[in-house]
């Protein structure tokens, strides 16, 4: 089997390594949208970037970012997270996610961080920030729950 | 395909296939779910029938041939958004408040997605709206709860109704992107 999320020993050799950018490239949907993540130079923390496309808008008029975008960009920002977080190497199935949008998030770098709130043996909740010109004035904020699974665990 | 010179004019009453093409328009306009082809199949206001055709750009997890849940996401935000546009007594931008999204079983790959939702409750601040993914029929993959604000008529851009009911004007938009 090729490297990739199920192989068990390649998931363990880039959580040691926090490579989530290997990670990410393996993710079809996050390379369309643009998504970069990066060390938080303050922090020991990640911090995930969405970049400008003009793919990625859904309001012509303003513009505007298509707001299932910057949710999509918040779920793969919680999932990364999620794995590099996770006390052992564990593929988290989004649940549900609840996203609140606070503010119009203009066609300019978007960032993410984000929380675990609570690991527990097989699920986690994951709440995460996004904002544009400053962390302190967020453009949505949203809270998902996961299932963690085992890699190469059975579906279910 | 329908004759053109069945269209109804702007203003009056638009049947279900000049809301299935105004909505369409609507689709092909915003960035993102043209470049996806986005399809509106049907539209009976204040309900909204779209298809996501299947392209790998969609995976989340390439080894199992998973849809990413964000797309999914993405697809109810749009689906219940353009259900906002024929559920109000007239078109008005309407932003997203809220969503929340439930996700039932896995979207699987080379199979297109279907996706309907339809507005619950009008009020002067507000539209609820709720919306469900399918790719087989009776297996709902998601469900979503959006909650939409109404900025009312003020803060909707002149001439949007009639650019919704009217090709020529989109046409242009579609040209340069």
């Amino acid at each position: 089997m090729p490297e990739g999320f199920h192989d068990v020993a390649w998931l363990e050799r880039t959580r040691a390594q926090s490579d989530v950018a290997a990670w990410l490239a393996l993710v079809p949907y996050a390379q369309h949208i643009g998504i970069d993540v990066t060390q938080d130079p303050r922090g020991d923390g990640l911090i995930f970037l969405l970049r400008p496309q003009e793919r990625n808008i859904g309001n012509v008029l303003l513009p505007a970012l298509h707001g299932g975008v910057v949710a999509a960009f918040m779920e793969t920002a919680a999932t990364l997270d999620l794995m590099l977080a996770a006390r052992e190497p564990r593929l988290p199935r989004i649940v549900d996610v609840s996203i609140d949008y606070l503010r119009t998030a203009r066609v300019v770098p978007t960032h993410a961080r984000c929380a675990l709130l609570r690991e527990g043996r097989r699920l986690a909740n994951v709440q995460v920030t996004a904002w544009q010109a400053q962390e302190t004035e967020p453009v949505a904020t949203a809270r998902l729950h996961f299932v963690l699974a085992p890699p190469q665990g059975p579906d279910a | 395909m329908t004759p053109t010179d069945s269209s109804p004019p702007a203003h009056a009453e638009p049947d279900a296939e000049a809301w299935r093409r105004a909505l369409q328009r609507f689709a092909s306009v915003i960035p993102h779910t043209r470049e996806l082809g986005l399809e509106v199949v049907a539209v009976a206001p204040p309900e909204v029938t779209m298809r996501l055709p299947w392209q790998p750009a969609l995976l989340g997890d390439a080894t199992r041939g998973l849809a990413h849940g964000g797309a999914l996401t993405m697809l109810l935000d749009t689906v219940c958004g353009a259900s906002v546009l024929c559920g109000l007594p007239s078109p008005e931008v309407c932003p997203t408040l809220d969503l929340r999204v439930d996700h039932y079983r896995p979207a699987v790959a080379d199979q297109a997605i279907m996706a309907r939702a339809r507005v619950l409750r009008v009020t002067d601040s507000m539209v609820f709206t709720e919306g469900t993914l399918w790719q087989q029929p009776e297996q709902p993959i998601a469900r979503g709860i959006g909650n939409f604000v109404r900025l009312g008529p003020r803060n909707t851009p002149p001439g949007f109704v009639e650019a919704l009911f009217a090709e020529e004007l989109f046409t242009e938009e579609q040209g340069h992107a």
